[in-house]
């Protein structure tokens, strides 16, 4: 009973601690020699294909022009 | 009483979890983020043109094909100037798209998605071209 008592709150510390430190990315190395991070874009299709949907129904006349800024 | 101890953080961090993931969706928006002059031109300038264009493409003179673009199917000078123009204007919406939603080296898939809604949106008898390259009608 006590055991279980003692799991939970270590795992609920480690979860916050994993949340907490989660959102932050640290990067230590030489100031004169920055870093480069060549990061991969994934494209989501659908809000893309949303977006293209929008800009042809503006082009031939069916929705007015402030449809193009959501 | 125990078991909450262990619940309570488990559901937050999963509560936590699944809102980001509904945050990055709804950053996944894309759109024209500035209307800039050469946008908004290259938009009124599809706008005008395409009345005429539809013309073209019930005659079979023209066609979408799968990379986003008009094709010239037939011999003809008006269509011809048309279609160039055409496609110089949506060169320039897919770029300010990919420049404006930071999506670098997307110009393909912007270009690819495009020509798919191109052809969901053709209408009966027009000349669209598949993803495998064949020229059909719609």
């Amino acid at each position: 009973m006590r055991l279980s008592h003692k799991y939970g709150r270590v795992g609920g510390w480690f979860l916050l601690v994993v949340f907490l430190t989660g959102c932050t990315v640290k990067a230590v190395g030489d100031p004169n020699r920055p870093i480069t991070i060549n990061a991969h874009i994934t494209v989501d299709i659908k809000g893309l294909k949303d977006t293209a949907s929008s800009i042809e129904d503006y082009v031939s006349g069916e929705k007015p022009k402030e449809s193009l800024q959501k | 009483m125990n078991k909450n101890i262990f619940w309570v953080p488990l559901s937050l961090f999963l509560l936590m979890t699944i809102a980001g993931s509904e945050l990055i969706s709804a950053q996944m928006k894309y759109d024209i983020k500035e209307m800039t002059p050469e946008v908004e031109a290259a938009l009124n300038n599809r706008r005008e043109r395409f009345d005429q264009l539809r013309g073209f493409k019930s005659a079979g003179v023209v066609g979408e094909n799968n990379r986003g673009y008009v094709e010239l199917l037939k011999d003809d000078a008006e269509a011809k100037r048309l279609v160039d123009a055409e496609n110089r204007d949506r060169k320039t919406v897919y770029k300010t798209i990919e420049q404006q939603n930071n999506l670098s080296n997307a110009l393909e898939t912007i270009e690819t998605v495009f020509a798919q809604v191109q052809r969901e949106k053709a209408q009966a008898g027009d000349k669209v071209q598949e993803e495998n390259g064949q020229w059909v009608t719609k």
